[in-house]
């Protein structure tokens, strides 16, 4: 086992091994248990958070000119 | 304190060290082994650093921006050996500071042009392109004629060359080493001290833009041209001995 | 509103984004012009007009450098500043610096592309600054960095917002990447020129390596960074996914850095790199389409706002752009398919793929959501926004289609033999094969240009409203004093 660690030609296949454990490794962390997964998905609302316009202005379409500022 | 995904989103410090780790492998595996890999550049005879005329001809191929349109490098493919000669080299352009091999051929490789037409060909086809190609569409390039070749300051550019590892000589060892390396004609060119003398006595000699009376930035660009792919003999090597550097 | 305005104005610094919005558009307008022209001048090389400024080669450098510099990275200084603000809810930190990056970047573009038509280049494509613009745009880095990451520290919450991630590694990349191109031994210490301190193959890992990534990290990460702030915004829902975007991050930061490689297969770089290369860029695949699907995925539920909203239909469109190319791209990071595509139109194809059709379209629709929020307004026209999508969209189709024809029948060509086992075409066949793509190419283009056109126009008309309107608030809010007064 040492041995085939420290040939040269064997550092490839190690470092996709390392590189592919370590990506599952983040994913199945990422994507396990319902409390995480509850507070990952929490911080998407940052963007929400500072809402300086009123309902009237949040819709996208381009609101008519006339229309009440509040 | 128990390490999760969060302890990176909320430290800044974390973020950027850990960023800084995944964006520096890719580089580092694939750019640090080109410096320490003995076949990187395969060992031929006859490359050899550009002349004070042939490098003035390269700076102003490069200031015209020629790379935007030609390629450098010949692939080792049936077509590209028919067309162009054989394929591109490592070693080739192992003095090129910067590369010029390109990215796109929207006019033909010119990485083996060198010698394939004569001095008169480049100067008409350079001045007018479609006067001898009719469908060409390079743009004229008139003031290579015109203008004065500028090299005053061919010293300190080869001095700059130097510093970046071309073996251009100041001190009399370096001169000696040429000497072994190169030739004494050669190693005379490569002399930083000659060097103004050096790239009036080649244009004269090789009469590039057709005019013996004036020094012109055609002189030096064609030189430049007529050099490219010619240092390497390929008929000394045997076909396989490049493959073993691929 | 009027309240609601002062308290925004006060809470972030909005000048700035102001400032780098506007400058945007301006070398938008000029670069995407200069690409139009020179596109014009390989379908009718009488443009040239003999006049060294305006040749091929040297307007080349200066078309890539004012839309990636110019247009893509004055859009990336707006929409981080705004972003950063928005998500940390802090001011800016430092204006002054602030507005230094402004200026100094701004000085380091005009100083930079009137050198190339002068003559002034370091021949490196994408890294055509001279060596005194490159000292200039680090210290301008340098500084933009302590702007973002200083305002990162000041926020009012302790989670750092994912778009900011993105734009943090666009920030870290390439400063790495600048500085290591860059390197070179100046002529003279009052010489423009200089020589790259890399050679030969060295010199061209080193150059993929950068160029690749001013791709990855400059015209993708930054724009993925826009991208999980205003699509959520503009469609009023949060992003898809939260938890793909973690892995999406890790793993396009990590993986982008490996492919540069693939633009020298077949080259006489060893063959062991390009080919580790052209294993990442098809594993990239993964994370890009992750992230594509993460955006689109966000209108999940809500995809009747592509009917009524033309904001959306910018910035849905880019994605699907950038799912395409980023399809596109591994594909041509195949050894046999890089065989025939490199050095052809394909090339050129695929990149304006995703840089008109994923950068400049999330640009567009990011601004036309920022501007209406700057200047506290909303935009003067509707219909215009739909004019300029449809302008674009045509642009980009007839571009892209063009390219195909002219690269893959360019490649076709240059590797045919005829029965005799004869080269069958000289190299000036092709080139006359490809004058009607070149012409359709340059057409797409003034289509493209066109529509940037009426944005600047609908724009300005949108400040000179909000002015108007600013000012008849202040004079009904004084005679509101008057009268309480009297």
């Amino acid at each position: 086992m040492f041995e085939w660690l420290s040939q040269m030609e064997n550092t490839k296949p190690l470092a996709l091994v390392i590189f592919f454990v370590t990506f599952v490794g983040i994913v199945i962390y990422v994507f396990s248990g319902k409390k995480r997964a509850k507070r990952l998905e929490s911080y998407k609302n940052i963007p929400f958070l500072d809402d300086d316009k009123p309902a009237s202005q949040q819709d996208p379409k381009v609101a008519d000119k006339d229309q009440d500022n509040g | 304190m128990k390490f999760t995904h969060e302890s990176i989103e909320i430290n800044a410090g974390l973020m950027i060290v850990l960023t800084l780790l995944a964006i520096s492998i890719g580089g580092l595996v694939e750019i640090v082994p080109l410096y320490y890999i003995n076949d990187t550049v395969e060992k031929v005879e006859g490359v050899r650093p550009y002349t004070p005329l042939e490098q003035r001809g390269r700076d102003i191929y490069i200031r015209e921006g020629c790379y935007t349109c030609h390629s450098q490098m010949v692939r080792p493919f049936r077509d590209e050996d028919m067309r162009y000669g054989h394929y591109s080299l490592a070693a080739e352009s192992k003095y090129d500071h910067p590369f010029q091999w390109g990215s796109k051929r929207t006019g033909p490789d010119l990485a083996r042009v060198g010698g394939k037409y004569s001095n008169t060909w480049h100067v008409q086809h350079l001045n007018s392109p479609r006067d001898v190609v009719p469908e060409s569409i390079m743009p004229n390039y008139p003031w290579l004629l015109k203008n004065d070749l500028d090299y005053s300051d061919i010293a300190a550019r080869m001095r700059a060359l130097r510093i970046v590892g071309v073996p251009y000589s100041d001190t009399d060892e370096e001169y000696q080493a040429n000497v072994e390396k190169f030739g004494a004609e050669m190693a005379a060119q490569f002399d930083i001290h000659q060097a103004d003398r050096n790239l009036v006595a080649q244009a004269e000699k090789g009469n590039f833009d057709g005019d013996r009376s004036r020094l012109t930035e055609m002189d030096a660009l064609v030189a430049y041209l007529q050099v490219l792919g010619t240092m390497v003999d390929f008929s000394k090597y045997d076909e396989g001995y490049f493959t073993e550097f691929r | 509103m009027a309240q609601g305005a002062v308290a925004v104005d006060t809470q972030y610094d909005y000048d700035i984004v102001k400032k780098f919005a506007i400058a945007a558009l301006f070398w938008g307008v000029l670069g995407m012009t200069a690409g139009t022209y020179i596109a014009a001048e390989l379908a009718f090389p009488f443009l040239n007009f003999d006049m060294a400024e305006i040749s091929f080669g040297r307007l080349r450098p200066g078309h890539t450098s004012m839309v990636i510099f110019g247009f893509g990275g004055n859009a990336l200084f707006a929409t981080s500043y705004y972003v950063v603000q928005r998500t940390s809810q802090a001011r800016l930190w430092n204006g002054g610096l602030a507005n230094f990056t402004f200026w100094g970047w701004q000085a380091a573009l005009a100083i930079g592309v009137i050198g190339y038509l002068n003559g002034i280049t370091d021949g490196k494509e994408y890294a055509e600054f001279p060596w005194y613009v490159d000292i200039l745009i680090a210290v301008v880095w340098v500084a933009y960095f302590l702007v973002f990451v200083q305002t990162l520290r000041r926020r009012s919450q302790p989670h750092i917002y994912v778009a900011n991630w993105f734009y943090l590694a666009f920030i870290l990349a390439t400063a790495i990447l600048h500085i290591f191109r860059n390197l070179a031994v100046p002529v003279g210490l009052f010489h423009p020129e200089s020589y790259s301190v890399y050679a030969g193959v060295q010199d061209a890992m080193v150059q993929w390596w950068y160029g690749h990534n001013a791709v990855g990290f400059f015209l993708t990460a930054a724009f993925l960074g826009m991208m999980y702030y205003f699509v959520p915004k503009q469609a009023g829902r949060p992003i898809y996914s939260y938890r793909l975007s973690i892995i999406h991050f890790w793993a396009l930061s990590f993986m982008y850095m490996w492919v540069g490689g693939h633009h020298l297969h077949w080259t006489a770089l060893p063959d062991w790199t390009s080919s580790l290369a052209a294993a990442f860029s098809i594993m990239l695949l993964m994370p890009s389409w992750g992230g594509m699907i993460n955006g689109i995925m966000t209108l999940s539920g809500a995809w009747e706002k592509l009917r009524t909203d033309p904001i959306m239909l910018f910035l849905i469109t880019a994605l699907s752009f950038y799912g395409m190319s980023t399809f596109e791209g591994p594909m041509m990071s195949l050894k046999s398919v890089n065989a025939l595509s490199h050095y052809t139109d394909w090339t050129v194809g695929h990149v304006h793929s995703g840089a008109l059709g994923w950068v400049a379209m999330i640009s567009f629709g990011s601004f036309y959501h920022l501007i209406p929020r700057l200047w506290d307004t909303r935009m003067w026209s509707t219909s215009l926004i739909y004019v300029h999508f449809w302008l674009a969209t045509i642009g980009i189709v007839l571009y892209i289609a063009a390219m195909w024809v002219s690269g893959i029948g360019q490649g076709l060509m240059l590797r045919a033999f005829d029965d005799y086992g004869n080269l069958a075409y000289t190299f000036i066949e092709t080139v006359q094969f490809m004058h009607w793509p070149l012409v359709v190419r340059m057409l797409g283009g003034m289509f493209f240009v066109s529509g940037i056109l009426v944005m600047c126009f609908n724009v300005a008309m949108t400040i000179r409203a909000a002015k108007q309107e600013q000012a008849a608030l202040q004079g009904a809010m004084a005679a509101k004093v008057a009268r309480a007064g009297a």
